[in-house]
């Protein structure tokens, strides 16, 4: 797939890349100041937290080509680790970084065997660590099991705060997903995506590489769950370790355009709302599209909704663009 | 623990295992000839299930004749599908990510197309063999895990005939062992492929009807069967039939032992645990495959 994971920066829409993310953070920043009604703030709140799991995923699984099943892991964990931490009276920031640290703890227990396994492997193994881990919470009596667990957090709720913390989190998601892009371990993800051996000859540790993006991605996730967690003020094991919390993970970037910085936060933006939509009425219509979804992506446009602009962007302007480079 | 205990349980383990074997040799003939990870095996599983429930429910017909019809029924699924999708996709001499992903796409299609057709309510097929009890000294068999195996053991039997004394069988081997060589020597491989996916599916529908004599299922049936199927076939060593054999034996007696040292609702994990350690520590069975030939880019 190495075409559909190609992403070029095009000097041409450089202007556009910058001013469009700008507005829109603008946007969702002053947007409050509007008196939206709670039913759309909670909706953005989700979404925003979709599109960071959505970009972290895509740190491992778009950048280094690494397709993992297993996101749910970090995602539940973050969000038990910041309740546990939330009912012990700890403020929600450390409760958040407890969540990101113990995903990134959990990250290297699971990348360590799982990365001596390529592509294809390392997916299914991280489908059985998932479902591993899942059955596991279920009978975990410390937080209770699989009927759940409960935050108790004294003081008035106030869903903007919620919000902007989510807000804040997706922003930072974004950005360290655009540091690593134009790090010296974007471009060692890179290669291995496209070749692991060759990229290995080329003296890139293809292993540590893969861990510390995986760290990376498994931090963010695990603070996006910690969010979540606090939000909800309940959560369950069948709720955030589901297999269908991984899937989502891994739909969102796919369909917005893997291996890209916006493609992923597109896609959890359609996911987000389209889902939220749906998913009242017809829960299954919901996935049975993204299923339908995926096979078309894989088909026929593996750039996704970002590959698939581009191409239309190229239609009407007639040119051609270098691709496959890396800025 | 008795001996008479112990040996319930062996034989439960082997019962289990024959039913392993068939619902796993699908996954093996499609992923030998191709290459393909078939994720998509779970919701063939499922549709195998509710095909055999169908036919019980609408015509009363038996479910041992359901899982007979099921055989052409998603032989024909298979080929159609290798058509629709398939053989759109490039194809490689080891798994791609493109294949994987595709065919979990097809699986998110099928089990939610399961949902709408039949909603989420567990189903269970029922006949008058379901409860009753082969008892011989002390030991007994339910007689319907022993038709269901005997079944299992036939259906395996006829894919070793095909496999070993057909024209399309010895292809399909040769596909197995080298592609490339398997052309050279005359093998059409297109026509091959297309029917081995169509007899792997066959097979899982076929499988998914046996499960449903033992299990309640719903449209979300198939997805523990599917890592089932998969770590048999990796500690088989992927591309063997007599490997399915080992692995689904393996899987079963772990599965089986494992409520004497832990609480029943931890069994679903021995798979998903057995699956991650058989793909590391079995580095012959899977990390061959990888290393036998260099990447081409």
């Amino acid at each position: 797939m190495s075409g559909a994971w190609n992403n070029a920066a095009s000097p041409r829409r450089r202007f556009a890349r910058t001013v469009v993310p700008f507005l829109l953070l603008t946007i969702l920043a002053v947007l409050p100041l509007f008196g939206p009604g709670p039913n759309t703030v909670r909706l953005l709140f989700v979404t925003l937290v979709w599109v960071t799991v959505s970009v972290a995923w895509n740190i491992l699984g778009g950048f280094g080509g690494q397709v993992s099943f297993g996101f749910a892991v970090f995602y539940g964990l973050g969000g038990y680790t910041a309740a546990l931490a939330l009912n012990a009276g700890a403020n929600p920031v450390l409760s958040f970084l407890l969540a990101g640290i113990v995903a990134l703890l959990a990250s290297l227990l699971v990348g360590l065997p799982t990365f001596r396994l390529k592509g294809p492997y390392f997916a299914i193994a991280t489908i059985g660590v998932s479902e591993a881990v899942r059955v596991v919470m279920n009978n975990l009596s410390v937080t209770g099991g699989a009927s759940g667990y409960r935050i108790i957090e004294r003081g008035a709720f106030h869903q903007l705060h919620h919000f902007y913390t989510a807000l804040a989190l997706a922003v930072v998601a974004v950005a360290v997903s655009m540091l690593v892009w134009r790090s010296k371990l974007g471009l060692a993800l890179v290669a291995i995506r496209e070749d692991e051996e060759a990229a290995s000859d080329l003296g890139v540790n293809p292993f540590r590489a893969k861990l510390l993006a995986h760290a990376i991605a498994a931090t963010l996730t695990g603070a996006a769950g910690g969010v979540y967690a606090r939000y909800a003020a309940f959560i369950h094991p069948q709720g955030v370790f589901a297999f269908d919390i991984g899937v989502a993970i891994l739909l969102m970037p796919i369909i917005g355009g893997v291996g890209t910085i916006w493609g992923p936060v597109i896609g959890a933006g359609v996911y987000g709302l389209v889902h939220e939509e749906l998913i009242a009425s017809f829960p299954q219509l919901h996935l049975l599209l993204y299923g339908s979804l995926l096979i078309l992506i894989i088909l026929f446009e593996p750039g996704g909704v970002v590959g698939l602009f581009e191409k239309s962007l190229r239609m009407f302007s007639g040119t051609r663009r270098a691709s496959g480079s890396h800025p | 623990m008795s001996a008479v205990d112990l040996l319930n349980l062996l034989i439960a383990a082997l019962l289990l295992a024959g039913v392993y074997a068939a619902m796993s040799v699908g996954m093996t003939i499609i992923y030998g000839v191709m290459k393909i990870v078939n994720l998509a095996h779970a919701g063939f599983l499922m549709l195998g299930a509710y095909f055999v429930y169908e036919l019980h429910a609408a015509f009363g017909i038996d479910p041992l004749w359901g899982v007979l019809l099921a055989f052409p029924a998603f032989f024909f699924l298979g080929m159609a599908v290798h058509w629709l999708l398939i053989r759109r996709i490039p194809t490689s001499d080891q798994p791609t990510l493109t294949s994987l992903l595709l065919l979990f796409g097809l699986w998110l299609v099928l089990q939610n197309l399961g949902y709408l057709i039949w909603g989420n309510a567990d189903r269970a097929i029922l006949t008058p063999r379901t409860l009753s009890v082969l008892q011989i000294g002390p030991i007994s068999f339910p007689t319907v895990r022993l038709v269901v195996f005997a079944a299992a053991l036939t259906s395996l039997g006829g894919l070793e005939f095909v496999l070993h004394k057909t024209w399309f069988g010895r292809g399909v081997r040769a596909l197995m062992q080298n592609s490339d060589a398997g052309r050279i020597v005359g093998v059409n491989v297109e026509t091959t492929v297309r029917v081995a996916f169509g007899v792997g599916i066959a097979f899982a529908g076929a499988a998914g009807g046996l499960l449903a004599m033992l299990y309640s299922f719903s449209p979300d049936f198939g997805g523990p069967f599917l890592l089932r199927a998969f770590v048999i076939i990796v500690l088989g060593g992927l591309e063997s039939f007599a490997g399915v054999a080992v692995g689904a034996l393996i899987l079963a007696v772990v599965e089986t032992f494992s409520i004497l040292f832990l609480p029943a609702s931890y069994q679903p994990a021995i798979a998903f645990s057995l699956l991650v350690v058989a793909l590391i520590v079995l580095p012959e069975g899977v990390a061959g495959l990888w290393n036998k030939r260099r990447r081409w880019a």
